[in-house]
């Protein structure tokens, strides 16, 4: 968040808020490879990236762009 | 966890991301078909980028903590878990990065951010949990908190002759009631690091630390740090056997010399 997303840390927290409330309020009703659903969570994390990236199928590595001289 | 290299470049790593002024970072998750060896999703070319992979997918590959989210499959169906036991304090992780991005260089500062002290023996006994939460998530958790210790304790020997460069903030007391998944409880959280923020030693800790990352004296390369400290310099080659290098590659027997060696080149 703090990074790829450049996030400043208080909107950082906010969204880990959020994010945790709709991830860990259900847990499975029946447990099996996991205790909660990890569809929630990757719908989470999507939603996140969308609303910094507007994609939320942004790639993870930053081609050159993050290599030149920023200031 | 912030590393400085020398001169301009900024590395700052919050839990698992390596950055730079430049905005370098990457995350830590395993490939649950061999568990010995870190995976690093970068967000920066290096040889051994995932050029195809998402942010999303990163974030859910190192969050998919065993036991609490299923592993993730990237790629050609590679499946990923969470850095877990060895890796949840990934100090080691990031000085071998920095090395090998920046060797020549010298290290201004390395600061770990961990996320709360949990001392083993403050876990109540597994009877009482049983019905509420599986024993080997107890173990699992048990595990993870002696892990990060124990690499704290290798990087204070590490640093030992460079005292203002290695830097570790961590909530010490009230974190260890505080399940991973318990949310509703993050007011206590926030509560238990405003008290820790407000002791007298973390805060002169804290000032150092802002004049340290504002001015680095950068002083040895991380190769010169594996030599400088008089650990890791007692003689001939079969002590740097015993050096608590590269965690991932412990074996019964100690630890892997070709990790420690790629880490810290010997005399």
């Amino acid at each position: 968040m703090l990074e790829r997303l450049r996030m400043d840390v208080f909107t950082a927290i906010k969204h880990y808020d959020t994010m945790v409330k709709d991830v860990f309020s259900h847990p499975k009703k029946r447990p099996g490879d996991g205790k909660f659903k990890a569809t929630k969570l990757e719908a989470a994390i999507k939603s996140i990236v969308k609303d910094v990236t507007g994609n939320s199928e942004s790639p993870l590595l930053e081609r050159n762009e993050s290599t030149g001289c920023r200031t | 966890m912030n590393l400085r290299v020398a001169g301009r470049e900024y590395i700052s790593f919050s839990s698992v991301y390596l950055v730079l002024h430049l905005f370098l970072s990457f995350v830590c998750a395993k490939n649950a078909h061999n568990m010995n060896i870190p995976i690093l999703f970068r967000t920066y070319e290096s040889h051994e980028t995932h050029p195809e992979c998402k942010i999303w997918e990163a974030a859910r590959a190192t969050s998919a903590t065993p036991m609490f989210f299923k592993r993730i499959e990237i790629g050609r169906a590679q499946p990923f878990i969470d850095g877990g036991v060895g890796r949840n304090n990934p100090s080691w992780v990031v000085l071998d990065e920095a090395n090998s991005l920046f060797g020549a260089r010298p290290i201004g500062c390395l600061v770990s951010i961990g996320t709360g002290k949990v001392e083993a023996v403050s876990i109540r006994r597994p009877s009482f949990f049983q019905q509420i939460i599986p024993t080997d998530v107890i173990e699992a958790l048990k595990a993870i908190a002696t892990d990060c210790e124990d690499t704290h304790e290798h990087m204070l020997r590490l640093f030992a002759q460079l005292p203002t460069t290695y830097f570790r903030l961590n909530v010490e007391q009230g974190m260890e009631r505080i399940k991973l998944s318990k949310w509703e409880r993050l007011s206590k959280v926030e509560a238990h690091t405003a008290q820790y923020l407000r002791r007298k030693e973390v805060d002169k800790k804290l000032v150092l630390l802002g004049k340290i990352v504002a001015a680095p004296k950068a002083r040895l390369t991380i190769e010169q740090l594996g030599m400088y400290n008089p650990h890791f310099q007692s003689g001939n080659g079969s002590s740097l056997l015993q050096c608590p290098l590269g965690p991932w590659n412990r074996s019964s027997t100690g630890w892997n010399a070709s990790t420690v060696r790629h880490l810290w080149p010997p005399l």
